[in-house]
């Protein structure tokens, strides 16, 4: 009875899929390049100014790695006209909140401030855009304040070194293989000719999105963006984009880590497709599949039925030029990392091999729309959102429509790229081992015999 | 014509060169505020005394059922972690489902669900309302507990502890729970592996039945939804909910110390130190102080703008950030600073917070400093009502605590009518540098000796038990085997080892001018002969046949016997670790020292005549560094020691190649090792004891 009741609603909720909120926005280009988006929202009386700088760390040349984030921190230094230490004050004296990331691609900057305040983030943001201010102090602190960044992020937490070990294998080579934080050397190494090629290079109008969403008149605001951005000059150097083409790996990569950790862990990583692609959407499906809620496989079968696993998970580590599909598990207490990958492989190998009943493949698509549903509830995820659509699939549209494109993935979609992506070929394994269960200083040997 | 119009006139005419004298030397002025506007719920109270707020917001289609059930802390005992369990066990089997069938219809509408001890949560899309909410009540109302439910949240749990045992803020929670409130406070009771081992299926049922009434519950409903639909449905799936007495605990209060105590838990793989500075005090919640000592924290270490974050990131660039809590609670409330801080700081930035802390008491605050910090908390609040859920939370809070009914509305003003004056008051009542406990999770051989000046220095697990010193520095799970298989590995491996017949080796020493020559040699099993030659003269020589030993130099020969050959017997062993391992031996863990700049571990030795010896592994490489031997000397025991280093390879076998004996206390003799022979022919008689 109750399946039939449920088969009934399901009928039911397909009919009313239609339920949506559309996000209404204008765009467009300032005569300097700088690209302008924005979404009115009177409902609370807050704003979200935002930019997004298209440059990441795979930007940095060899020898600067971490610059990127480093610069990111030198932002907050102030200009001629805000001092050291002031930009951050003034923002939180007029009510807002501040903030920034860096990441594989971009740099991005926000402002959540009281909707009467536009005004100042607009100044605030073309402050830095026309003229930061980086001066010795602000290096000299700023280096060390990312070093402690680092230590607390990664060095000093159990398993986090995964993300550089595992992006420095699967894209030796490119400008994926070092990942956003970089290394104490390079960013000691910086010079001052670094800061002033960098910022004339990548923090110029033509390489940057605003894009501001909340409690707006969009005639108003037009007119302060003039006002603010429209003398800043277009860059004049050449924007360099890396090509990142992932080598080839061999037969299967594998490496044993030998950590500060008490449970072993399993980190695989697929290369993937290019953020944005079908193949992309389908990977993301997959990910539902393997690891969505209670009910998805890599949770019931290897957490629930079979015990081997403290933690498992698939997410996807979409990047502009690719990304790796990453699976990780810790194993239970007294349990393997062999027992806990082979059972990773199995299910792996089951969505190659097997259909994905109706059901399963309809509770897919329901996940995916509640998370896309969800995704935009605040004026800053509006605004990230708008900017990351506009930037990265060149359609910032898709916020209300991307939607589409996961509900065009198939159930052979989803088998077709498990097959093509997730091969021994394609991928970096990582076991995070115990120190305790280090066999022998290896490399001390390797030094010392005669 | 409005300023608005005409602004966009000039924009549509192009007229942008109008702004070339844009003075970019001072701020903007901001345009006129908006009132904050505090969304409106409804209420409701069913029968059975279970109070619901709605609150209706349409921007998304969503809706979420928080139930909260206001029950006082309890104490676990000896079964600390029950009460994290029973929400994960009513999510595990219901009268009518199993958990693969609630696991499968959550995901399916693509809602969450969760339960708690202190209630459930659950949320969807609204076009589910009525499932989302039937699903809810279900596991909290019909849930069955189901057994073999609990062995894996109890495998599950015991995984987590151990991960947790690697992680500094995990164990950094551990320590200041423990040291704030003590093991008989529920607030400071830690759950370990035995307590998660001692929770039985009965212990959970019993709190589900005794707690969950809904006369101390709360249902606070937000999202798309209408009140009349709510209404008819918190009345279908809640109305048979039967109310009933429930127990409330009390307890004592815990306080602050006499004077600083420094508590320290070793990390030794730290390259950063945990930094917290913390003592209990009473601040209930709606208390008169509760909005002046939010904005004095505000103005201490709230933000990123604050005098901690100002101090020790952007003068001191000690740390990523440094912040500082103080929030009210019912029971008792506390004050933490923290900072995580590079190994060589963790003594500067302890003295810098303390600094601050009486920066504060002494009424050191600008002007500019009191009003960032009021418009820093009034714009928080301001932009916290974007979330609808606010609203909820506002609600909740008006409905448990003694609030009165304008608060939330007139809670700017209220901060903004704090005075430098009211946040001196503040500091000097609730900032205590000189009661305070600072509590240090890092690597305690680097950084020890700088925080005796803070106080006494204490020693914790990762349990927050108080240890023995020398044992608190080794790392967790660290055991004497795993010292010396480390050790033999390290060396060539047991294997390679088993294969050794013999050895030979040669060293060399100069004493007084003269130089001495050395020569050691063993054969498997335990057969042993030491040379000491000056200018070609034999001065000592000791022999070990297996069974019996024999003393011979300048000054005679004795035979080796009893209790002292059972110790030869030992030592003449290809190695000793073998042995160790191998034989029962009385050996137990010592502690870490640092030798030479490097930790290694001890292990202590209790020979079969009763003598005791400390040998020590480098903690890094896991070869042998030193060996301590205490003698009973004229003036009473005395300590002396040999150091071993220089590990080099002779056929894929590790030896030291220098040794630096005692000759007595004051003296010490720097030896080198000038052979060694792997498996070397010896002669026949090479051993042999007459």
């Amino acid at each position: 009875m109750r399946k039939l009741l449920t088969l009934l609603l399901f009928v039911s909720f397909l009919a009313a899929n239609a339920q949506e909120r559309r996000i209404e926005f204008e765009e467009y280009d300032l005569a300097n390049g700088l690209h302008v988006i924005l979404h009115q929202d009177n409902s609370t009386p807050i704003v979200n100014i935002s930019v997004l700088y298209h440059v990441g760390s795979k930007n940095e040349p060899v020898g600067r790695t971490g610059f990127a984030h480093f610069f990111e921190h030198l932002m907050f230094e102030g200009s001629p006209n805000i001092q050291r230490g002031e930009f951050s004050k003034i923002i939180e004296n007029a009510g807002g909140q501040l903030n920034a990331n860096t990441s594989f691609d971009r740099t991005f900057y926000f402002e959540t401030l009281p909707s009467h305040q536009l005004e100042l983030g607009l100044y605030m943001e073309s402050e830095r855009m026309l003229h930061a201010t980086i001066d010795s102090i602000g290096v000299a602190t700023q280096k060390e304040v990312v070093k402690e960044e680092k230590r607390t992020r990664i060095d000093n937490q159990p398993y986090m070194s995964f993300q550089a070990k595992i992006f420095g294998k699967a894209y030796e080579g490119t400008s994926y293989s070092w990942t956003p934080i970089g290394s104490f050397e390079d960013i000691d190494a910086a010079t001052n000719a670094d800061f002033r090629d960098f910022f004339e290079t990548f923090y110029v109008p033509n390489n940057a999105t605003l894009s501001i969403a909340g409690d707006i008149d969009m005639d108003e605001t037009k007119v302060l963006i003039e006002k603010y951005f429209a003398e800043i000059s277009k860059g004049t150097k050449e924007i360099p984009r890396p090509e990142i083409v992932a080598p080839e790996l061999g037969d299967d990569t594998k490496e044993e880590v030998f950590d500060n950790v008490q449970l072993p862990g399993v980190f695989q990583a697929y290369r993937m497709a290019e953020q944005g692609s079908d193949d992309y959407y389908a990977m993301q499906m997959l990910t539902t599949l393997l690891s969505g809620g209670e009910s998805s496989r890599f949770q019931k079968e290897i957490v629930d039925k079979q015990q081997l696993a403290a933690f498992v998970a698939s997410f996807p580590f979409a990047l502009e030029d690719g990304g790796l599909f990453i699976s990780l598990g810790l194993a239970n207490v007294g349990k393997s990392p062999e027992e806990l990958e082979v059972s990773m492989d199995k299910e792996i190998d089951r969505v190659k091999t097997e259909d994905i009943d109706d059901r399963e493949f309809q509770k897919l698509k329901n996940q995916i729309e509640t998370s896309f549903v969800s995704s935009n509830s605040t004026m800053r995820g509006i605004a990230e959102s708008l900017a990351d659509y506009h930037v990265y699939f060149g359609d910032a549209n898709l916020i209300n429509n991307e939607i589409e494109r996961y509900m065009a993935v198939s159930k052979e979609d989803i088998r077709r790229v498990a097959k093509k992506y997730l091969t021994p070929e394609n991928r970096v394994t990582l076991y995070y081992l115990p120190k305790s269960a280090q066999q022998k200083p290896e490399d001390e040997k390797a030094v010392d015999d005669h | 014509m409005n300023i608005k119009n005409i602004l966009s006139i000039i924009f549509l005419f192009g007229l942008g060169c109008s702004f070339a004298q844009l003075d970019r030397s001072k701020l903007p002025e901001p345009a006129t505020p908006r009132p904050i506007e505090i969304g409106n719920y409804e209420t409701f109270e069913l029968k059975n005394g279970l109070k619901v707020f709605v609150i209706e917001n349409h921007k998304l289609p969503r809706v979420s059922y928080n139930l909260l059930i206001d029950t006082e802390p309890l104490l676990e005992g000896d079964k600390v972690g029950y009460l994290g369990m029973v929400g994960q066990m009513m999510r595990r089997g219901t009268e009518t489902r199993t958990k693969e069938q609630i696991d499968e219809e959550v995901d399916f509408i693509g809602a969450s669900l969760s339960g708690r001890s202190g209630g459930a949560f659950a949320s969807g899309l609204s076009k589910y309302q009525e499932r989302i909410m039937e699903l809810m009540t279900d596991i909290v109302f019909n849930p069955t507990f189901p057994d073999e439910e609990l062995e894996k949240i109890r495998k599950q749990t015991i995984s987590g502890l151990a991960a947790n045992k690697e992680d500094p803020g995990a164990i950094a929670g551990n320590l200041n729970q423990k040291i704030l409130y003590g093991s008989d406070h529920p607030y400071g009771e830690i759950q370990t592996e035995e307590t998660t081992n001692n929770i039985t299926v009965e212990d959970i049922k019993m709190y589900h039945s005794n707690f969950f009434k809904p006369n101390i519950s709360y249902l606070a409903i937000v999202g798309d939804v209408n009140l009349k639909e709510m209404k008819k449905l918190v009345k279908k799936y809640f109305g048979a909910w039967e109310s009933g007495d429930v127990a409330k605990p009390t307890y004592e209060m815990p306080s602050a110390p006499e004077k600083n105590v420094v508590s320290i838990v070793n990390r030794s793989n730290s390259v950063q130190s945990t930094v917290n500075i913390t003592y209990p005090l009473s601040l209930p919640v709606a208390s008169e102080d509760e909005i002046k000592v939010r904005v004095m924290n505000q103005v201490f270490g709230g933000s990123s703008t604050a005098k901690l974050f100002m101090n020790l990131r952007e003068d001191k660039a000690y740390t990523y950030g440094s912040y500082s809590s103080l929030s009210s609670d019912e029971l008792v409330a506390r004050f933490n600073a923290s900072a995580d801080v590079r190994n060589e700081v963790t003594d500067s930035a302890i003295v810098e917070i303390f600094y601050e802390m009486q920066q504060m008491r002494d009424g050191k605050i600008s002007d500019e400093e009191m009003d960032l910090a009021k418009n820093a908390i009034s714009g928080s609040f301001s932009r916290s009502l974007e979330q609808p859920q606010t609203v909820a939370r506002f609600a909740l809070n008006s409905s448990i605590y003694p609030y009165p009914d304008d608060y939330y509305r007139t809670y700017i003003q209220k901060v903004q009518a704090v005075t430098r004056e009211d946040v001196q008051a503040m500091a000097e009542k609730y900032l205590k540098p000189q009661n305070a406990y600072i509590n240090v999770v890092g690597k305690a051989s680097e950084i020890e000796e700088k925080l005796k000046q803070f106080g006494e220095l204490k020693y914790y697990d990762t349990y927050g038990n108080e240890v023995d010193p020398s044992l608190a520095k080794l790392p967790a799970g660290l055991t004497v085997e795993s010292i010396l298989n480390k050790y033999l590995d390290a060396i060539g491996g047991k294997e390679k080892i088993a294969e050794l017949k013999s050895v030979r080796m040669s060293m060399e020493a100069s004493m007084m001018g003269q130089t001495l020559n050395m020569e050691v040699s063993k054969a498997a099993p335990n057969m042993s002969r030491l040379e000491m030659k000056m200018g070609g003269n034999v001065m000592q020589k000791q022999v070990f046949d297996g069974e019996k030993g024999k003393l011979s130099g300048m000054g005679g020969e004795s035979m080796v016997e009893g209790d002292d050959a059972l110790d030869m017997a030992l030592s003449s062993a290809m190695f000793e670790e073998i042995v160790y391992l191998e034989n029962d031996i009385d050996i137990e863990l010592s502690g870490v020292e640092n030798i030479n700049g490097k930790d290694a571990y001890g292990i202590e030795v209790k020979a079969p005549s009763g003598k005791s010896s400390t040998r020590y592994y480098d903690a890094e490489t896991g070869y042998l560094v030193r060996t301590t031997n205490t003698i009973e000397g004229p003036q009473g025991a005395m300590t002396l020691s040999t150091d071993f280093g220089d590990y080099a390879a002779y056929d894929g076998y590790y030896f030291p190649t220098t040794m630096k004996q005692p000759i007595n206390p004051q003296m010490k003799m720097d030896i080198t090792v000038t052979e060694v022979v792997i498996n070397a022919e010896l002669p026949a008689d090479h051993f042999k004891v007459e």
